[in-house]
Parts: C-alpha cells; structure tokens; sequence
C-alpha cells in the first residue's frame, strides 16, 4: 500500500433499519480513499457519495469523545484511530456487540450508562469544603491516574464475554469508574463502591480475558484497575 | 434487572479476541472436558450397581482407553495450570502488564509436564503394554 496513493476499499457494513428491516442485512461499498486516511472517513466517503441513509455516530473525529467506537474488522475499535493501511482493503463494520441496535452502527447506550450510574461515579466528601482546594499528593493522585483516562466509549465493555453472557454485569467500564473514585484519597464513598461490585454481578464476574484491556483506544490496563478493585475487596475483606 | 444473554455463542466467537481469549475458551473446554469425564465415571458406577456389570464394563473401557486418558490429562493439567495463572494475577494485579509473557510462561511449563508422560502413554500403547 503507497502512502498518499488513492486506493479503492471494500466494505462490508451491517446494516438495519427497524422501520423497514425485519433483520439485519450486509451492504456492501466501494470507497476511495488514501491508506493514511481513517476507516471513519471511509464511512464518510459511502454516507455522502454511495448511500446517504447510512447511519453512525461520530463527534470529534479525534479519539476524544468516544462516540465513534464500533467493530472493525472483528474487534472493538474507534473508526477515527484506526487508518485503512492498519485494516486493509476489506473492511468489516458491525455495531458494538450486546447493545440494542437503533439503526445501522447507532446503538442505544443507555444499558451502557445505566451501569455506569450505578457505581457512584462522582466525587463524595461531606466534609466543608476548604478555602482552596482539596489537596493531594503526586503519589496520591498517580494511583488512580490510569482510570481517569476513559471516555466512556463502551469498547471495552462490549467486547467482554462476561458482558455477553449476563445482561446484569456491570462490565469493566463501571469497573473503571469506580476505580478511578475507590482509590481518589478525597473520596469517602470507596467502601460503598466496593460493596456493588461486590455483588454477584460484579467484579467477581471478570474472567481476565483482556479483550476489554486491548479494545480500550486510551490505552488504559482495564483488566489491571479490575484486578486492582478484586485485591482491595480482599483486603479490607468486602 | 432480569438476567438474559446479550451475544449470542456463535456471534461472540466471532469477536476477534487475542491469545488471553484462546486461553479462556480454552479454559471453558477443557472444564467441560472434566465434567465430561467425572460423568462417565459416574455412569459407569451407576450401572455396575444399578443394572448389571456389561454396560459398566463397556463405559469404563472407553473412558480407560489411552486416547481418552490423554485428552483427560491435557484437560485437568491446563485447566489446573491456567487456573493458577489467574490466581496469580488476581493476587499480583502488577503482574498483568506482563500477561503475555505470563501466558508464555505457563504454556513453557505446561508442554513438558503434559508432553512427556503423554508421549509415554503414545509409546505404551503402540508398543502394546497399554
């Protein structure tokens, strides 16, 4: 593949509309693009110059938001980071798995952030705040500076087994999140988070399968803050 | 919250999981493996008591033969082995930055213990003392 060189790729995209399809369908398209380009402008080429009915979400185009992750070529993966000449010629594209499909690549997130909401995401200290500000260390801040990295794309937790097989697990983005808040020394509500994901649908359902740690497009050691949360658990005997 | 399955088998094993998703597939089978084979021992038992020693005699013949053996022995050892990997890691989360080379690791431990005395169970049984 020349870089720069405009080439031809096929794609192969699942598709569904619930006002006219019964069921999923593939469509397949040709598009032109260059090999440094991204599969989202791939997309891009077929929903403005092939099929204008085409339908995914998109918003910074930059790995920031988020809102682009979808299953490329068999993997979760965000369509602004992966470039063509990393994928190839043929390309897959399939909405994230375990999500209820809206159309085409749009899935409803909802289930995704209703597990979200259900660990506490936020900061808790009933304690007046101070003059300045509540103060931590460099060591203190570095413990949970991996988890604070997420972008609540839903790669990770649509790419679990776990996921897959009970509706109920709160998946390892919750996991993140509430990492990223057990271990905040500002944080008073670390032993209620810990009692949530001690139930039967959390933590404990992680099998270290790791898809989760290579879907994640931030780089964050997801099965690592899991593991992490299961150590404190033990530790002060949740 | 009803509890349902989102992703079907087949679509899941679509997913193009790495070698740390081979190994939890691999896992599962082999536990079923186990289970298989604690089954047919069960079977065999239930019949020698229950109707009559010939179809106990049968199951036991089958699950005694050295292919069967092999396959049980790969089935108990890697999911021992590959149990203990998890053990570690949830013990040591530091470790998981290194589960690849961990995965290596176990399978370099694995293929010696489990190659050798099955290699020996292949000789003894074509040499015809099995």
């Amino acid at each position: 593949m020349a870089q720069g060189e405009p080439m031809q790729v096929k794609l192969k995209i699942r598709r569904f509309n619930p006002e006219t399809d019964k069921k999923r369908w593939w469509g397949h398209y040709q598009a032109e693009v260059e090999p440094t380009d991204r599969v989202l402008d791939a997309l891009h080429y077929v929903k403005w110059h092939v099929d204008g009915t085409l339908a995914f979400r998109r918003s910074c185009a930059h790995g920031i938001c988020g809102s682009d992750a979808m299953l490329i070529n068999g993997r979760n993966q965000l369509a602004c980071k992966v470039l063509i000449k990393e994928v190839g010629r043929k390309i897959t594209v399939e909405p994230l798995l375990g999500l209820p499909v809206i159309k085409d690549l749009v899935v409803d997130m909802e289930p995704f952030f209703e597990q979200y909401r259900a660990v506490k995401p936020y900061l808790v200290n009933d304690d007046p705040p101070p003059a300045t500000e509540r103060r931590q260390s460099i060591e203190e801040r570095e413990r949970f500076d991996d988890t604070t990295k997420c972008i609540l794309c839903a790669a990770c937790t649509t790419s679990c087994p776990s996921f897959w097989a009970r509706s109920d697990y709160l998946g390892p983005a919750a996991i993140v999140q509430a990492h990223r808040f057990i271990f905040d020394s500002r944080d008073q509500a670390s032993q209620e988070r810990l009692q949530i994901l001690a139930e039967s649908n959390g933590v404990w359902r992680c099998r270290n399968i790791y898809n989760c740690t290579e879907a994640c497009p931030r780089e964050i050691q997801v099965t690592q803050a899991v593991a992490e949360v299961k150590r404190e658990m033990m530790r002060r005997r949740v | 919250m009803l509890r349902t399955r989102r992703v079907s088998y087949l679509e899941g094993l679509r997913y193009q999981g790495k070698e740390s998703m081979l190994a939890w597939v691999l896992h599962r089978i082999t536990g079923l493996g186990i289970l298989f084979f604690v089954g047919t021992h069960v079977v065999a038992a239930f019949f020698l008591n229950a109707i009559g020693d010939n179809i106990s005699k049968s199951v036991t013949l089958w699950y005694e033969s050295t292919p069967f053996q092999i396959f049980i022995y790969f089935c108990v050892l890697y999911h021992a082995f590959n149990g203990l990997r998890l053990v570690v890691e949830d013990f040591y989360p530091p470790v998981l930055r290194y589960r690849r080379e961990l995965l290596w690791l176990q399978w370099l431990i694995f293929l010696p213990v489990f190659g050798l005395p099955a290699f020996l169970m292949v000789l003894s049984l074509f040499s015809g003392s099995a």
